[in-house]
């Protein structure tokens, strides 16, 4: 007898994997937006397609190099790439071209209140919905990340040295205000209630500023820098990539209820195989969170109760950069650098 | 190994104002048919860049919160490396164009700090193109220049058309006395055969080996105490691990700031392999590199390019590590 390796090549995938849709495209994959019930990729060769009910579309050539990256505006979606140019996109592949700034890329975009807004080189750039020339603002150093509070009233800069911290007035004018600590910061993100801002920096740590009085510390014990990081429910965890020491992958839990996460331990979720978590993801209105490791595998873990961790996707060994999940939670879309993709239900049949 | 040949090399294009770095880019870029290359610039539109693939830099350098003034990267590098280790086609290398006035430091350290960048890329080697003509009057002006040098793996000296002999063995003598272990290329328009600049992997260990011993610089002038120059040690002694640790990491602590270079092949008492480093001030690369070759004689050597060196009592130090 002959054993072929290949006979029963089910055995070793999940039933998310069974009954989900692979695509092998072999291009990096960027971002994942979800769009209603569609999901929204960009690609490490310019391109963007749309995923539905678990078919793709044809790619829509929208940058030159790469969608570096990508948001949403209702039912359109934001690009920024290496070509410099800031597009939005209909999920029928329509571009229109909102800015373009030649050989600066495109690092950051974002939308609020129908304001279209993108980061280049130091400038914040924004589009109001009646105007044709951008409002800008300037900053002294590179933008490393953009956010908006849930208000739409507040903007966050990140750059070298801190954040600058964007306040519009009841005249509508915008005041900017300086939350400063030494280094090179990031990813930027207010906390759901407003009441903490957060960056990933070059160093293995996460910066926090609580704003009622300023107070800034830092979330450590990482051993790489973290790449990944989104809030998960109302005002519950900061689940963030990262690892325990050598050889245990873990998505690290903050607390944001009550007092914040000073003097507090984080939840770590724990996952097998000797890795890193590269990318986490919220499963919307649950405490529960997503975590893509480095070697393309995907679990769902309950933050309360880390018994209840299910794997999803299995080892594809290409770092996971991207997991969205449909606005109606029914479906779930993970993409690697590979360019491996899985478009899967989340619930079994039954439920659904 | 596999690993290594999925790092697209980095060459880092370091020189004055019209030295004629824009020149040579240009060479690179019309002589490489049918590679991908991305270049770095800071200058853009200067003098016109024939590639595809040129990306606008800041180059804004941030000091890292490690305790250490002198561990200073270029954020601007690490966002626009890690964004082109993305794209679906591969590059076969990167160059990276610096201002006049840049000191290779931030470009070189970036190398070492960033996790993602020494994992997709690596720094192949800094190439400083010089003026002849103006060289000498940059040195005594600007410690930029003096800085450029010191950190080069090759010094493509330009325009040597527009000096004499005697003018050039001057220029030579004095990038010599700076650092001893550059290559100098002797050019006129920048022309010089890319595999002389490109893919050097001057930033190796395996590099390191191919240290000569024969460097003993002893005809020291009377120099400015902020010149910079170079020493190197040889000893056929064993060194004691722990003794040379704790000298070494100690200079380095103290006075990383004023130590450019480091190059090193070490002997250990009792350890059957060879010691290699290279350091860039305060951060180091280091590794056992296997046996000593059978039939040749075992010996450490030393390799200081800084400021102050005379200072430091470095000989002393050395002389101290020395296995009784």
């Amino acid at each position: 007898m002959i054993a072929d390796t290949n006979e029963f090549p089910e055995l070793d995938k999940t039933k998310f994997e069974q009954r989900g849709t692979e695509f092998k495209l072999g291009i990096p994959v960027i971002n994942a937006v979800s769009i209603g019930n569609s999901i929204a990729v960009g690609f490490g060769d310019g391109t963007v397609r749309i995923f539905t009910s678990g078919q793709c579309s044809e790619p829509i050539k929208a940058h030159k190099g790469i969608v570096l990256c990508m948001s949403k505006d209702g039912d359109h979606i934001l690009t920024g790439g290496d070509d410099g140019r800031f597009l939005k996109i209909s999920l029928d592949g329509e571009i229109n071209e909102i800015g373009n700034f030649g050989t600066r890329w495109v690092d950051n975009v974002t939308a609020n209140n129908g304001n279209l807004v993108c980061s280049s080189g130091k400038i914040v750039y924004l589009w109001s919905p009646n105007k044709k020339e951008p409002k800008l603002f300037e900053h002294n150093s590179t933008i490393g990340g953009i956010a908006f509070d849930a208000k739409g009233r507040r903007l966050a800069v990140s750059r070298y040295d801190g954040v600058t911290l964007w306040k519009k007035d009841y005249t509508n004018k915008w005041e900017s205000s300086n939350l400063i600590f030494k280094g090179s910061h990031n990813k930027v993100s207010f906390s759901p209630d407003g009441k903490y801002l957060v960056t990933t920096m070059q160093e293995n740590l996460i910066r926090c500023w609580r704003l009622k009085d300023n107070v800034d510390f830092a979330m450590s014990g990482y051993n790489t820098k973290v790449k990944s990081f989104a809030f998960v429910g109302e005002t519950s965890y900061l689940a963030t990539s990262g690892a325990l020491g050598m050889g245990i992958a873990a998505a690290i839990c903050w607390p944001f209820d009550g007092d914040g996460p000073m003097g507090r331990k984080p939840t770590c979720l724990q996952y097998s195989g000797n890795n890193q978590v590269t990318f986490v993801e919220p499963f919307p209105s649950e405490k529960a969170v997503f975590a893509g490791l480095s070697d393309g595998s995907v679990y769902l873990s309950e933050i309360e109760k880390s018994s209840n961790t299910i794997i999803i996707r299995s080892f594809t060994e290409s770092e996971v950069t991207s997991i969205a999940v449909t606005e109606d939670c029914s479906s779930i879309l993970i993409g690697d650098m590979g360019g491996n993709i899985l478009w899967t239900s989340i619930w079994d049949e039954k439920k659904s | 190994m596999e690993e290594a040949n999925k790092q697209v090399p980095v060459t880092v294009l370091t020189g004055f104002l019209g030295a004629g770095k824009t020149t040579l880019l240009n060479r690179i870029l019309t002589e490489q048919h049918g590679k991908k290359y991305a270049v770095i610039v800071n200058e853009f539109g200067e003098q016109g860049i024939d590639n595809d693939l040129v990306v606008d830099a800041d180059e804004e350098v941030f000091e890292m919160n490690n305790g250490c003034i002198c561990c200073t990267v270029r954020g601007d590098l690490i966002r626009i490396l890690s964004g082109l280790m993305k794209r679906a086609d591969k590059l076969d290398a990167i160059i990276v164009e610096t201002t006049g006035l840049a000191d290779p430091a931030p470009v070189a350290q970036t190398f070492f700090v960033d996790q993602d960048v020494a994992d997709r890329t690596k720094l192949d080697a800094i190439v400083t193109v010089a003026d002849a003509v103006h060289l000498s009057s940059q040195l005594t002006d600007h410690h930029e220049a003096e800085e450029q040098i010191a950190f080069a793996d090759v010094v493509l000296l330009n325009k040597i058309d527009l000096v004499d002999e005697s003018g050039l063995e001057v220029v030579k003598e004095r990038i010599k006395k700076i650092n001893p272990f550059a290559k100098i290329i002797n050019t006129t328009k920048c022309g010089v055969p890319l595999k002389e600049i490109l893919n050097l992997d001057a930033f190796s260990l395996k590099r390191v080996l191919d240290v000569e011993p024969d460097f003993l610089t002893s005809d020291h002038d009377h120099e400015h105490d902020d010149d910079v120059t170079s020493l190197s040690f040889v000893s056929n002694t064993p060194l004691n691990m722990e003794k040379f640790q704790e000298w070494f990491g100690n200079l380095l602590q103290t006075k990383g700031q004023d130590i450019l270079r480091t190059k090193g092949i070490l002997d250990f008492k009792d350890q059957s392999d060879r010691y290699v480093f290279q350091g860039v001030h305060m951060l180091m690369d280091a590794s056992p590199m296997g046996k000593w070759p059978e039939g040749k004689e075992r010996s450490s050597r030393l390799v200081f390019i800084g400021r102050n060196l005379e200072s430091m009592n470095l000989k002393e130090g050395f002389e101290n590590c020395k296995s009784a």
